[in-house]
């Protein structure tokens, strides 16, 4: 009888061992749509190979809603009531690009104040949108308690929000022209309409204050974390060029070191007027995604900040004609929203609703990517890659 | 942006500005040279999106265009830099009796899902995609849901209320409080 644990033995074992390959058979594994991390309802068709994941396929289409084909039956007034719920977690963002598009054709003029009070509630939108992805993130990676204290955080944000529009997540509240006087306003009068709540300036500069240090708790309590950081550094690597070629945008694309950002860009509203940086990263991988978007909260709260200490006065809404018609004509308005570029395309015929819209939408490019960043990764890390694409499902199907 | 409107209108004579958005017209044969062209030249390497608009003066969703048009599909993408300053559309226009065109997914990658999306809204063919199969319908959804001679069914069934009177702002009274407070 051979012993196997004998030394002189061993060689002979092992080299047998080598030279064995096990032929494996690939899994089909099924992901969605109602898994808990794919932020509504993505399914993933996936090949597994041991450890290892390969063709990726991504089904969509399940909160499909006919956004663009409602919007041909609708007046331009009515599709803000539409294009609300595209993004929902930063559902005042959805708003700007459209209304800005509709006054571009319209050629209107929106007072400073209504500018200021879109580019503060946007802010805002971003940064409860940045709250809820840090705390489902350390979520899906494996940590349990920072979703408490984003959601916290992000309550404080959606009060403001909702003192002024009257609404969480839908507001509702930019008008062809302007904004509409704000829900928390009180009694109004004709010559001196309220726009914002009383003591809204007070409790947003605390909620700020309260936000620039919620960015630095996270990044002690999950930047800081070992396994956190095992979990996401150098994983899901993205370059500056493929992405560029998918139309990846927002954070995404400045963590992959491209210092893009449209709200410098572009002038749907006043941010020339304030001082802030844009952060970027190095390495394009998840924990560079992550952290990008923590760095925009202190950001967005210096520029809300700013903002209220410069607020002009003057009217809310600019002379806009009783029924709305919008002239003839085409134009394309693109915003940086949490989850990158939106944009909404309007072809008008002149009539009451559009002929045509297109709606861009981040999250759709962002996640076309998927096959691509999850082609060779590990299971594990197939649920780190897609959370740090912070994508929801609103936003993809539309 | 009048500079680089300038040069663009130098390689394509068909540019138009208007309401801040360049318009390139290309014809459909031109399309993929148009957008290599594009991209190694005029370094427009971000792909935003791909659509197109059904056009017809027969319409049963909406309003029909107030001059008549030729009907044809127009398909538009939408190119920009990498410093995202530059911004163009490209629009060609295709026949509907045999709705087809190049596909974009060897210039630009994300054209891909685009394709894809307008293959099944509007029934248009592109040509040497990789993967030409419906993005959001269900298998076995049969129509183009955009084409503008695609019924609303729910607007069929039930029209829809029009026009509601907009309330009136609230009565006057005297208050000081302000957002200051």
């Amino acid at each position: 009888m051979v012993n196997a644990l004998d030394p002189q033995n061993m060689n002979s074992f092992s080299e047998a061992s080598v030279s064995v390959e096990i032929e494996t058979e690939d899994m089909t594994l099924n992901i969605g749509p109602q898994h808990p991390s794919t932020h509504g309802v993505l399914r993933l068709v996936a090949k597994v190979d041991g450890e290892k994941v390969h063709d990726v396929k991504p089904v969509l289409g399940y909160m499909h809603r006919g956004y663009e084909k409602l919007a041909e039956v609708r007046s331009y007034p009515q599709i803000t009531t539409l294009v609300n719920r595209i993004d929902w977690v930063a559902g005042f963002s959805n708003e700007i690009p459209f209304i800005a598009g509709a006054e571009r054709l319209m050629e209107i003029e929106v007072p400073e104040r209504a500018k200021h009070i879109r580019l503060i509630l946007n802010e805002m939108a971003r940064i409860s949108s940045h709250f809820v992805f840090n705390g489902a993130y350390a979520l899906e990676v494996g940590a349990l308690t920072p979703i408490f204290y984003a959601m916290e955080d992000r309550e404080r944000v959606l009060d403001l929000i909702e003192s002024v529009t009257g609404g969480r997540f839908h507001p509702n509240f930019n008008r062809i022209g302007g904004v509409k006087p704000a829900a928390g306003a009180g009694p109004t009068s004709k010559k001196n309409i309220q726009d914002l709540p009383a003591g809204f300036y007070r409790d947003t500069k605390v909620a700020m204050e309260k936000v620039i240090e919620a960015a630095d708790q996270f990044q002690n309590l999950i930047g800081g974390n070992e396994v956190f950081k095992k979990r996401t550094k150098n994983v899901g690597v993205l370059t500056a060029e493929t992405a560029e070629a998918y139309g990846v945008s927002g954070p995404i694309l400045r963590a992959s070191g491209v210092k893009s950002d449209l709200r410098t860009q572009t002038d749907y509203l006043p941010y020339d007027q304030f001082d802030y940086d844009i952060p970027t990263g190095e390495n394009g991988d998840c924990y560079d995604r992550w952290d990008v978007r923590v760095k925009e909260m202190v950001e967005s709260a210096k520029i809300v900040l700013q903002a209220i200490d410069s607020m002009p006065s003057g009217p809310l809404q600019a002379k806009v004609p009783k029924v709305i018609k919008v002239p003839k004509g085409r134009t394309y308005v693109r915003a940086e929203n949490p989850k990158g570029e939106m944009g909404y395309y309007i072809i008008s015929d002149g009539g009451l609703g559009p002929y045509r819209l297109k709606v861009r939408t981040a999250s759709f490019s962002n996640i076309s990517i998927l096959p691509i960043m999850l082609e060779g990764a590990l299971l594990p890390d197939l649920i780190a890659i897609m959370g740090s694409l912070d994508f929801v499902l609103g936003d993809v199907d539309r | 942006m009048e500079e680089f409107f300038n040069n663009i209108k130098e390689s394509f004579k068909d540019t138009e500005l208007e309401f801040e958005t360049i318009n390139i017209k290309v014809d459909s044969t031109e399309w993929i040279e148009a957008h290599k062209k594009l991209r190694d030249e005029f370094n427009l390497k971000f792909f935003s999106w791909l659509s197109a608009v059904d056009w017809d003066n027969d319409v049963s969703v909406g309003e029909a265009p107030k001059e008549s048009v030729s009907p044809c599909f127009e398909i538009i993408s939408c190119l920009s830099d990498l410093a995202n300053t530059n911004l163009i559309t490209i629009s060609t226009t295709i026949d509907k009796s045999d709705p087809k065109i190049s596909s974009l997914v060897e210039i630009y990658g994300g054209a891909n899902w685009h394709e894809r999306e307008a293959y099944e809204m509007f029934g248009i063919n592109f040509e040497n995609h990789p993967n030409l199969e419906k993005l959001y319908l269900p298998d076995g959804y049969e129509g183009n849901p955009m084409l503008k001679s695609f019924e609303l069914i729910s607007r069929e069934v039930k029209p829809w209320p029009g026009e509601v009177d907009v309330e009136g702002m609230p009565e006057e009274t005297e208050s000081d409080e302000s957002a200051d407070g």
